[in-house]
C-alpha cells in the first residue's frame, strides 16, 4: 500500500463528494417516506401511512402489475437475443463481426425520447399497431438487447471455448454442447444481463410513455402525480424502487464476484 | 466421422452459426430502431392536419424550424446545456473513475456499482429525490427559511437546477466508461514515467489521457446525447424560461398533435447527435488505447 499523496487524497474527497450527491436525495427519501410530515420531517415522527396509501391505491396496484409485465417480457426478448448474440460474435469468426457489433451497441447512441417517438410513428403509421404492452415490450428490448449484450460480453471475453470445441469435436450437437459445457459456467453473465433489463424497461419513462397507449406503469403514474408536486406516495414509491434496485444489484455484485472466481479457473 | 469431413465441417459451420446466433437479435434491432428512424424521416417530409399525417412531400417542417425562432432557441438552449452538462460530468467523473480503478483494490468493483446503481433507479423517482432535497419545499430551502435566511433562488426552477438534474441523472454513465477503460490500463505505465522523471501531471497529460482516450469518448457520448434529447428535467425543475428542444419535440407528438413537424425534430435531433458522434469517433484509435476488451 502506496502512502496516500495530496492527489490521492483530493480524489477520494471528490469519490466521496460525488457518493454524497448521489445519495443524499435518495437517503432522505428514505427517510421521509417513513415521516408523518414530508415537508419538514423533523423531530421525527414516523408513520407508514405513505405505504398504506400507495398499497390500497388501484392507480398504482395495476401500474405495479403492468410495469412486471412489461419488464418481465422485455428482460427475456433482451437477454435471449443478447446472450446469442454475444455468443455468436465472440465464438465464430465471421467478416461480418464489426458490422454486428455495432448493430448490437447502435442503440445505446440513441436517446430514449427518439427511440419513443419514432416507434410510435413507425407502429402507429407504418404497421398501424395500436400502443399497448407488447409494443411497448418490443420497444424497451431494443435499448435492453444493448445493456444486456454488453453485460454478457464484459464476462465471456475471458471465457475459454477449448472445451465446447472439445465436447463438439467428440460428437456432441452445438445445442447440447451449450446446455451441457457453456450454460453452467455463463449463467451468471446471463442473469445479470436479465435483471439489468428488466429494472431497465421497469423503470423506463420515455420509451415506454410514447408506446403504452393509455396503458398506465409506475413510471408514468409517478411522472402524472409529481407534476402536482411531491406527495407522500411518491416517496413510498422511491423507496421500494430504490430497494428493489439495491437488491437487484447486490445479487449482481455476488455474481460477479462468484462468476469471476469460475472465469479464472477456465481461462489462462 | 472421418478427418475430411470433419474438417470441411469445421470450415463451413462457423459462419453458418454466426449467422443463426447473430441474425436474431441484429435483425430485431433494425426493425425496432432503424425502420422507425427512418419511418420519422419519412414523416417528416409530410404535412399534419388535426391530428392526421398526410403525404403531401415538402421541406415546410424544416423550413418551419430553421426560421421560427423559438425552435433556434430551444436548439441552443438544449445543445449549451448538454456541452456544459458533459463538461462537468468529465471534470468529476475522471478523478474518481482513476482513485477506484487504481486504488480501489478489491473494494473497487463494489464501489462502481454503488456509483451505477442510482442511474437504474429511473428518471422521474431521481428527480423525485432531487427535488425532495433542492426543490422550494425541499430539505435545505425549508431548514434556511426554518433558520430565518433566503431560499437559494438559484436552485429554484431555473435552467441551473434543470442543468444540475442533468448531472445528477447522467454522471454515472462517464464514471462507468472512464472506469473501465481504467481498469485495462496498465498503472506500471506511471512508474516508468516516473523512473525516467516526469513528473505526475506530465505522466498523466501524456500517457494516462491519451491511452484511456477511449472511456472518455465513450462517456463523454453517452452524456451528451441524453442530455441533448432531455426533455424531463426542464419541465420538473426548470423554469418558464428553460423549454428545451427535446420537451417541445415530445409536445408536437403529445399535446399539440403535429407529427410531421416532431418528426423533423427528430430527424435534426438525431443527425445533431450523429454528428457529435462522427466528431469524436475518428479521434479513438483501438489499438493505441490498449483494448483489450472490456473487464469489470
Amino acid at each position: 500500500m502506496k502512502k496516500a499523496g495530496p492527489a490521492v487524497l483530493s480524489m477520494s474527497v471528490a469519490l466521496g463528494l460525488l457518493y454524497v450527491f448521489l445519495y443524499a436525495p435518495i437517503c432522505y427519501v428514505i427517510y421521509t417516506s417513513f415521516a408523518a410530515d414530508i415537508v419538514w420531517p423533523f423531530p421525527p415522527s414516523f408513520t407508514l401511512s405513505a405505504y398504506s396509501d400507495l398499497f390500497s391505491s388501484s392507480l398504482y396496484g395495476e401500474a405495479l402489475s403492468n410495469s412486471l409485465k412489461l419488464a418481465a417480457g422485455s428482460a427475456t426478448i433482451s437477454t435471449l437475443l443478447a446472450g446469442a448474440g454475444a455468443i455468436g460474435i465472440l465464438r465464430f469468426r465471421s467478416r461480418y463481426r464489426t458490422v454486428a457489433l455495432l448493430t448490437f451497441v447502435a442503440p445505446l447512441f440513441v436517446a430514449d425520447l427518439l427511440i419513443g417517438i419514432s416507434v410510435l410513428a413507425f407502429n402507429a403509421r407504418v404497421l398501424g399497431l395500436p400502443g399497448n404492452l407488447l409494443s411497448a415490450m418490443a420497444a424497451n428490448a431494443v435499448q435492453g438487447t444493448s445493456f444486456g449484450f454488453l453485460i454478457i460480453l464484459a464476462q465471456l471475453v475471458r471465457y475459454n471455448w477449448d472445451m465446447d470445441d472439445a465436447a463438439m469435436v467428440f460428437g456432441a450437437k452445438p445445442f447440447r454442447c451449450f446446455i451441457e459445457i457453456t450454460l453452467p459456467t455463463i449463467w451468471p453473465s446471463l442473469f445479470g444481463a436479465y435483471l439489468i433489463s428488466f429494472i431497465l424497461a421497469f423503470n423506463n419513462l420515455e420509451i415506454s410513455f410514447y408506446n403504452l397507449g393509455a396503458i398506465a406503469t409506475l413510471p408514468s403514474v409517478a411522472w402524472g402525480s409529481l407534476r402536482f408536486g411531491l406527495g407522500p406516495e411518491l416517496f413510498a414509491l422511491a423507496t421500494l424502487v430504490n430497494g428493489f434496485v439495491f437488491v437487484v444489484f447486490a445479487v449482481m455484485y455476488l455474481l460477479m464476484k462468484s462468476g469471476m472466481v469460475k472465469f479464472g479457473y477456465r481461462g489462462q | 466421422m472421418n478427418g475430411m469431413s470433419l474438417r470441411a465441417a469445421a470450415r463451413r459451420r462457423p459462419g453458418l452459426l454466426f449467422a443463426a446466433l447473430v441474425a436474431p437479435g441484429a435483425v430485431f434491432i433494425t426493425i425496432g430502431l432503424l425502420l422507425p428512424l427512418l419511418s420519422i424521416v419519412v414523416f417528416s417530409f409530410w404535412r399534419t392536419e388535426s391530428y392526421e399525417l398526410y403525404a403531401d412531400w415538402s421541406l415546410n417542417n424544416y423550413f418551419t424550424l430553421l426560421s421560427e425562432a423559438a425552435y433556434r432557441i430551444f436548439f441552443l438552449r438544449s445543445l449549451v446545456t448538454a456541452v456544459l452538462v458533459t463538461l462537468v460530468c468529465l471534470i468529476c467523473g475522471w478523478p474518481v473513475a482513476y482513485v477506484i480503478a487504481r486504488y480501489g483494490g478489491r473494494y473497487r468493483l463494489l464501489l462502481v456499482l454503488l456509483l451505477a446503481a442510482p442511474f437504474f433507479t429511473g428518471i422521474i423517482l431521481r428527480i423525485a429525490a432531487l427535488q425532495a432535497l433542492l426543490g422550494p419545499i425541499g430539505l435545505i430551502n425549508m431548514a434556511l427559511s426554518i433558520i430565518g435566511l433566503n431560499p437559494i433562488e438559484a436552485l429554484m426552477y431555473t435552467q441551473l437546477a434543470s442543468g444540475l438534474g442533468l448531472v445528477y441523472l447522467f454522471v454515472p454513465f462517464m464514471v462507468t466508461a472512464i472506469y473501465l477503460s481504467l481498469v485495462n490500463f496498465n498503472f506500471e505505465l506511471l512508474e516508468v514515467a516516473k523512473i525516467n522523471g516526469a513528473r505526475p501531471w506530465r505522466a498523466f497529460v501524456e500517457i494516462t489521457w491519451p491511452l484511456n482516450w477511449i472511456g472518455t469518448a465513450i462517456g463523454m457520448i453517452l452524456v451528451f446525447i441524453p442530455c441533448l434529447a432531455n426533455a424531463v428535467t426542464p419541465r420538473f425543475l426548470g423554469g418558464p424560461n428553460a423549454t428545451s428542444f427535446g420537451m417541445s419535440l415530445s409536445q408536437q407528438f403529445g399535446e399539440t398533435g403535429t407529427w410531421a413537424l416532431g418528426s423533423a425534430m427528430g430527424v435534426f435531433l438525431f443527425l445533431a447527435s450523429l454528428l457529435a458522434i462522427l466528431c469524436i469517433a475518428p479521434t479513438i484509435h483501438l489499438k493505441r488505447s490498449g483494448f483489450t476488451g472490456m473487464a469489470l
